[in-house]
């Protein structure tokens, strides 16, 4: 702690690109990856001080790199010169880093770029410091960038429900790539994970209702829960006479046992 | 079964299926020393890659398959000799340096042992210092043992301890004079040329286990990522003891990389199971359709 807040104190005062480079490296001599441990009045001020932060998702380490990182002086030409270099030189855990501290950063409208690029990787650590608990992408991505980014949230198959203001961003390109989605999987002979059907139950059609009548002839209770989900939440009335077959998943979603984030956790407990 | 460290390999050339065997055949770590790519590069960016590819895309393509990657940073004496792209190559290594499982400054020496290369040996001896790492000296496979001597001499002239020191592609001529001088040896172990595992056993023989390391330096031209247990296997045969077998293929290069402070047994021996689940499966190193493998600790550290 002590070496952090020298190091911050020295970046700040000096500027010096190298000893904020150095101490960012070096910052996982003195700090590990274990999980932020929050009480709620901390979560709180996290989520006060700007929205959708959500630092009980962060690791110490982390942690300390974005103080550092914070503690660089916010010059526009300076400190696009430094953070560009650390993007471009960044190991694994640097990535993760930086990109989860998007939304802490200045200049944020000129990093929208950077943050696309980074949704490009094949790193689900890196991914998933973009994609999931971080409001960046719904506040800036354009629609065609946002859904590369969930459908590749599909692909990998992250956990949806982790992904901020997917309800708010929903569109109905994004439901339709889904759909196809879930046809390529079914024509293999392969499964479609439950939250899927999230994407594409604000513009149920009857399109959508004969893929979702396929999904409740399942057997898996987790598909079953995924597909009631989207039809119950569904445009009013659209979803009502196939779910009528459901008495018992209607009222566990009435009185909120199943949820897109219940769905969510179950599915991902299945993978390991 | 037993574990092996193989402390000098340059993944980024090897495929999957070598993955596969070294994990299977009980390789837990490796170390990729910094190198050329069979031919010189032309600008600073594409070393900025590379160093950038060992210190991520690397490492965790490794760990997808069980195995923990380390890796040394360094301007290699073959592309020394640009002296002009050398020179970036130098102020580009102190963004790497301090960065997590980098365990060396290497492979760094001489290579036609031309002044340039000598320069910037020396100013990498310098900046190991600076950082507190080992440094990993690969040595000159035409005139080598003078070669060799010069990298010690030099490395003495600067003031290095011979202790944090791997003197690397060792022979018969070259080992005794390295031992005798307190550095770490290391073996290469080629099929058909250099030194084969015949060869090396009977150097183990003679000498003995201390600050002997074996690896294989398997990377785009003809080598065997299996160099270090094939070896191993020989040793056995030939009647070696099971400790010294384990101190030259496994513990040595251990206690040598580790005086970097970034390298510890606890990161494979404690590692989680190898989960490609997590891991992306529409166009990574899983295609579609494939059987990710999924293991439960037990089949992971066996000790």
């Amino acid at each position: 702690m002590l070496w952090l807040l020298q190091k911050s104190e020295k970046i700040q005062s000096t500027g010096s690109q190298t000893a904020f480079f150095l101490a960012f490296s070096q910052a996982s001599r003195f700090f590990d990856k274990g999980m932020l441990v929050l009480d709620e009045t901390e979560k709180k001020e996290a989520h006060q001080l700007v929205e959708g932060y959500e630092p009980e998702f962060w690791n110490v380490l982390q942690t300390a790199r974005t103080y550092l990182l914070l503690s660089f002086p916010q010059e526009k030409e300076a400190w696009f010169a430094a953070v560009n270099q650390l993007f471009e030189t960044a190991d694994m855990h640097e990535h993760q880093a930086l990109f989860a501290a998007l939304p802490l950063m200045p200049f944020q409208e000129d990093l929208i770029d950077r943050a696309i690029d980074g949704c490009r990787t094949n790193v689900a650590l890196i991914f998933d410091a973009i994609a999931l608990n971080n409001p960046y992408p719904a506040k800036y991505f354009p629609e065609a960038n946002w859904n590369q980014m969930v459908l590749k949230a599909v692909f990998m198959q992250r956990p949806l429900y982790r992904i901020q203001s997917q309800d708010a961003r929903s569109n109905p390109a994004l439901a339709e790539i889904a759909r196809d989605f879930a046809h390529e999987r079914w024509a293999a002979g392969r499964n479609v994970m439950p939250e899927l059907w999230r994407l594409v139950s604000p513009f149920l059609n009857e399109k959508y209702l004969q893929d979702l009548q396929k999904v409740m002839s399942s057997k898996d209770e987790l598909e079953l829960a995924g597909g009631a989900l989207a039809l119950f939440n569904g445009p009013s009335g659209t979803g009502k006479t196939v779910l009528g077959k459901f008495p018992t998943l209607v009222s566990q979603i009435e009185s909120g046992t199943i949820t897109w984030e219940t769905v969510g956790k179950e599915y991902q407990k299945t993978r390991v | 079964m037993s574990m092996y460290i193989d402390p000098h390999i340059h993944l980024v050339s090897r495929t999957t299926d070598d993955y596969e065997a070294m994990q299977k055949a009980g390789i837990v770590a490796t170390i990729e020393p910094a190198f050329w790519l069979g031919q010189p590069r032309t600008e600073v960016g594409s070393f900025k890659d590379y160093f950038s590819t060992l210190v991520g895309w690397e490492r965790f393509r490794a760990s997808q398959f069980g195995i923990v990657h380390y890796c040394t940073m360094g301007l290699n004496s073959k592309e020394a000799n640009n002296i002009a792209l050398a020179e970036q190559v130098m102020e580009l290594l102190p963004l790497y340096v301090g960065k997590e499982g980098v365990v060396a400054i290497g492979e760094i020496g001489y290579d036609d042992q031309t002044e340039a290369e000598d320069r910037f040996y020396r100013e990498q001896l310098e900046l190991a210092k600076e950082v507190d790492l080992p440094v990993l000296i690969h040595t000159p496979h035409r005139d080598k043992k003078k070669g060799t001597y010069r990298s010690m001499d030099v490395a003495e002239e600067h003031g290095m301890d011979p202790g944090w020191i791997i003197v690397d592609h060792n022979n018969e001529e070259t080992v005794k004079e390295v031992l005798d001088r307190g550095y770490w040896a290391g073996f290469t172990i080629y099929p058909h040329t250099k030194m084969g595992s015949e060869r090396m056993v009977e150097i183990v023989k003679q000498y003995g286990p201390e600050r002997i390391i074996v690896n294989s330096a398997a990377d785009w031209g003809i080598s065997d990522p299996l160099a270090v247990p094939k070896t191993a296997d020989l040793m056995r045969k030939m009647g070696i003891p099971e400790e010294h077998v384990q101190m030259v293929t496994y513990r040595n290069a251990l206690t040598a990389f580790s005086l970097s402070g970034q390298m510890d047994e606890n990161d494979w021996l404690q590692a989680p199971p190898i989960d490609q689940t997590k891991k992306l499966s529409g166009n990574s190193v899983l295609r579609g359709g494939q059987v990710p493998r999924v293991e439960g600790p037990a089949d992971r550290v066996e000790n």
